[in-house]
């Protein structure tokens, strides 16, 4: 097993990228969430939102903005397995938002579970949007299996 | 239960009055396919192949490709949000248990664990929620075990009139 424990504390570079009227239809439909507010305006705004609000996992879609010019991690894509996530959330986010992420390797830990020893990487995201308020904060767990 | 689904984008069924117990009507989303996993792909921007291409995936020792953990997370998250209220939600967690497979139906539930005061004198209620797994010859299955914290305003306008009354 590769050690990776020192990478605790690593900060990615933050990156920005804008809420987009069209990726928040795409993605509430790749979620199956047929509630009108993520694809009709006018329902958005009905419900008290400047525009189409951001289904509650779309934080997801911020990978596509990422820049991660070195892959510090190096994990083994056939061992690795979402762990679990935790979001906060702290104000509304809606198209037109553009938000800043800053992110960082909040924990590794190496464990021996029934399926043999295992890493654990922890990452925590803050969303902050044009108005500095952090509006969104995520907690999310990569688990890479050890080799067989 | 026998309550129907909730009608997406309409009233929360539950509120600050919500006894613990209190279960949420059941939701059937599926059955998933391919092509669901790799909308989600495209949307989501998660293109590890285990998700789309069969051969990596049967490569890593899986019968399949599987669905991301982020797109039961998403659907369970939707399904939440109509439950507790979209605007109520504070905190939203997940943890996998185990893969959704092609074919595989998911089964969302939800239940009311606790009541609470918050900070700003207004109600807390905290859910557990669970997604299950059903397919035509496979066992039902635990896949994704949840959680959501909501939160209610105090009722300030009923408070002030009743200090009135």
């Amino acid at each position: 097993m590769t050690d990776r424990r020192h990478l605790i504390g690593h900060a990615y570079t933050p990156y920005t990228f804008p809420v987009e009227h069209g990726k928040v239809r795409e993605f509430a439909r790749a979620v199956k969430d047929e509630d009108p507010v993520y694809h009709d305006v006018e329902a958005a705004r009905a419900a008290g939102y400047r525009h189409l609000p951001a289904p509650p996992t779309f934080s997801a879609v911020t990978s596509h903005w990422a820049t991660r010019n070195v892959d510090v991690l190096r994990l083994d894509l056939r061992r690795v397995l979402a762990g679990g996530a935790e979001w906060e959330y702290l104000g509304d986010i809606a198209a037109g938002d553009v938000l800043t992420v800053r992110s960082h390797i909040a924990d590794v830990q190496e464990k021996t579970g029934s399926r043999g020893p295992m890493t654990l990487v922890i990452t925590e995201h803050e969303f902050v949007n044009e108005r500095e308020e952090t509006v969104m904060r995520l907690r999310s767990t990569v688990i890479e299996m050890g080799e067989q | 239960m026998t309550a129907p689904d909730p009608e997406p984008g309409t009233a929360p069924d539950t509120g600050p009055d919500t006894p613990p117990g209190t279960v949420a009507p059941e939701r059937r989303v599926g059955p998933l396919t391919r092509t669901d996993f790799v909308r989600y792909a495209g949307a989501g921007g998660d293109f590890n192949p285990i998700h789309h291409d069969e051969t990596f995936a049967r490569s890593a020792g899986y019968p399949s490709v599987f669905g991301h953990g982020l797109l039961t997370a998403g659907v369970l998250a939707g399904y939440a949000a109509s439950w507790l209220g979209r605007r109520n939600l504070r905190r939203f967690t997940v943890r996998y248990v185990g893969q959704v497979w092609p074919g595989d139906t998911l089964v969302l539930s939800g239940e009311v664990l606790r009541t609470g005061t918050a900070e700003d004198g207004g109600t807390e209620v905290e859910a557990s929620l669970e997604v299950h797994t059903e397919a035509a010859g496979r066992e039902r299955r635990l896949v994704l075990r949840g959680g959501a914290t909501a939160a209610y305003p105090a009722p300030a306008l009923a408070l002030a009139e009743g200090e009135r009354a």
